[in-house]
């Protein structure tokens, strides 16, 4: 473990000895001059733009900030940005585009789904990417240069079922989900979680995303009165399914990962539906600390539009990447990759040290929501 | 039997909005032969002009209904006006601009309100009524009625005026109908009209009840077009039968096959379609393309 920091360090420093004021040193390398191209890939169009350009902002805004900085080593940073419209084919013909045009690096994509589709692709042409995915496939790749800048489901289930079983001693639980690629990791994730404490779902329903009607999906549960009702789906559908719920009378407590902790599923699902929901994510609020008070501000002042997590952790994402980038001075491939991985960072989302499977959180907390924001829950 | 009853009035109230989708389609297609594929985007227009103004102006939602109805029948206008020089020319071009117009209201919605979305209050402020722990939300049974009495104003209008009389004429041959002096580019004009009218009433109806974001209107314009051909593609009686049947297979297939529901239920549609093509109602007489 020592050994291994010790080269990460060593291999930092020789890094930063080669990383000579451009002309100074007779560099072997072509392409040391000129900006370093940075593809950022996330939906702009179709269903899922709305978490595209969040991520796309987060991201810009770290950026920007580092060009002004005077960018990598005096090399200003290039950020293109690639629309994958959410789709997995698109995906992947965006990462043979990256490849071949010179793109050092990708940032992106915010659906686990289409960075699935394009990893392969990245990984042969030793390009590293830091996506938004969380879904615990994307760790099960394995692949060196996949990088996390979020926990997975995993992470954020085992997270929940601790609080819900161990702390509040609930017992009667049941899961909605949808079968889609978050959805379908989110329920594996809290049905893992539950096993592991001996606790038997009184419901287990699967919907598909698309779905907008839940009356006989949440009637079933509905006859099994469960004492906490787990939803598995993004915004949205989230608050459908939480609305629904309440207007057939179903008592339960909502609980989920990130999702339940948007605006967009409180407005959704109605600010009294959505009352009491428990929400198990690393970003609780744009209040919970003061380098994020400061962060939602800055984000404020350069977009006019309130900070999220989707935000916060594309802007980790591409600090990481950033702070990758000047111990290679620009440099991409297997350094690059190593570079990441080596960063330890106190993030907006926490305290990043990845793993081998490029997973750098390992940690989420818990929090409430009360009149459509979210309270950190008090360590118990 | 909770279960059942509920589950049935979860596919009633989405029926009742596929149904007026269908509507919307069935008008236009029997009046020009044209299947109008920028219906699911007037569909989303609809949803966001109602929302906007009620949300924004604090108007009743019933105003912002009409003026949302307003709106995208001028849409339905424009749309018709650039098709017409089309008219019995060239049908292909026809069916590819309707999709044009399509992605053209989805990237204007894009440009407009933000690829966000936003969500709807309920203009209803009642809880929902508990019939022996079946529990109809009353603002199911509010899009039941406004539904049940569009389709009737529909029905006296094209049965019982001279000018539904004559768009009538111009389904059944438009040949004949301009002999005897009808004027088939007002016809189709306000078939398109009161196409997107019904589209607009189908969004704003359901925008409280989803969330209303730029591509809402693909999955209700699918279904929507689905139920109108179950029913009879072109007939306005197959429409309402169709949306009602496609919302109950949607829901009770929901709560039986889970994640296959959506595989099922097209599967089922399918079926139907093969044994027969006309759909429930179906009409020969609608047949110019």
């Amino acid at each position: 473990m020592h050994f291994t920091r010790f080269s990460i360090a060593a291999a930092a420093l020789t890094a930063l000895a080669a990383c000579a004021p451009p002309g100074q040193s007779a560099s072997s390398e072509a392409n040391a001059t000129g900006p370093i191209k940075i593809a950022n890939v996330n939906a702009q169009s179709g269903q899922l733009s709305s978490l595209g350009q969040w991520e796309h902002k987060g991201v810009k805004l770290a950026v920007d900030e580092a060009n002004k900085a005077g960018g990598i080593n005096g090399r200003q940073i290039k950020l293109d940005l690639f629309d994958d419209q959410g789709d997995p084919t698109v995906g992947t013909n965006l990462a043979r585009k990256i490849a071949s045009e010179g793109y050092i690096a990708m940032l992106g994509t915010a659906e686990s789904a289409v960075t699935l589709a394009m990893s392969p692709i990245l990984k042969d042409a030793k390009i590293p990417s830091i996506t938004s995915g969380q879904s615990p496939k994307l760790a099960e790749l394995k692949s060196p240069f996949m990088f996390l800048n979020a926990p997975t489901s995993v992470t954020f289930d085992e997270t929940l079922a601790e609080y819900l079983v161990d702390d509040k001693g609930y017992k009667d639980i049941a899961l909605i989900s949808n079968n889609g690629a978050y959805g379908a990791g989110e329920h594996d994730a809290f049905l893992a979680a539950l096993k592991t404490r001996n606790v038997t779902p009184l419901a287990d329903e699967v919907v598909t995303p698309d779905q907008k009607d839940f009356n006989a999906n949440l009637a079933k549960i509905r006859e099994q009165d469960p004492e906490v009702l787990f939803i598995g789906a993004e915004e949205v559908q989230s608050g459908l399914i939480a609305k629904q719920a309440r207007e057939l009378g179903v008592k339960a407590v909502f609980a989920g990962g990130a999702p339940v902790g948007t605006d967009v599923y409180a407005t959704t699902a109605g600010l009294e539906n959505a009352e009491g929901t428990v929400v198990s994510s690393p970003y609780l609020s744009n209040e919970a600390s003061e380098e994020i008070k400061a962060f939602a501000a800055k984000y404020k002042a350069a977009y006019n539009e309130e900070a999220r997590m989707h935000v916060a952790k594309a802007y980790d994402g591409a600090s990481i990447l950033i702070e990758a980038l000047k111990q290679t001075c620009g440099e991409g491939g297997q350094k690059l990759a190593d570079a990441i991985r080596g960063v330890k960072r106190a993030g907006l989302l926490g305290n990043y040290a990845y793993d081998a499977n490029g997973v750098g959180i390992h940690e989420t907390k818990i929090g409430l929501l009360k009149d459509g924001k979210v309270v950190p829950e008090a360590a118990s | 039997m909770q279960v059942f009853l509920q589950t049935l009035i979860g596919g009633v109230t989405f029926g009742a909005v596929y149904a007026l989708v269908a509507m919307g389609f069935s008008i236009v297609y029997r009046t020009m032969g044209l299947v109008n594929f920028a219906h699911g985007s007037v569909v989303m227009i609809g949803a966001y002009a109602a929302s906007t103004f009620y949300m924004a102006s604090k108007l009743p939602f019933a105003v912002a209904v009409l003026v949302a109805i307003t709106v995208t029948a001028l849409i339905g206008l424009v749309i018709e006006r650039f098709l017409r020089p089309l008219e019995n020319k060239d049908f292909t071009l026809m069916l590819i601009g309707t999709i044009g117009f399509g992605a053209v209201l989805e990237a204007g919605a894009v440009l407009v309100w933000g690829a966000t979305g936003h969500a709807v209050p309920s203009p209803v402020a009642t809880g929902p009524i508990d019939l022996a722990g079946v529990r109809i939300p009353t603002y199911s049974l509010l899009v039941i009625a406004v539904a049940a009495a569009a389709t009737g104003l529909l029905a006296l209008f094209l049965q019982r005026t001279k000018r539904g009389a004559a768009m009538q004429a111009v389904a059944m041959d438009h040949q004949a109908a301009t002999a005897v002096g009808i004027h088939v580019g007002r016809s189709n004009a306000m078939a398109f009209a009161i196409g997107a009218g019904l589209a607009a009433l189908a969004g704003s109806l359901i925008g409280p009840m989803l969330y209303v974001n730029p591509t809402m209107g693909g999955t209700l314009g699918i279904k929507g077009f689905a139920a109108a051909m179950l029913g009879g593609f072109g007939s306005m009686p197959g429409a309402i039968v169709g949306g009602l049947a496609f919302g109950l297979l949607d829901s009770f297939a929901a709560g039986n096959f889970q994640e296959y529901s959506e595989l099922v239920t097209f599967l089922v549609f399918a079926v139907i379609v093969m044994i027969r093509p006309t759909g429930i109602f179906g009409e020969t007489t609608v047949n110019r393309a």
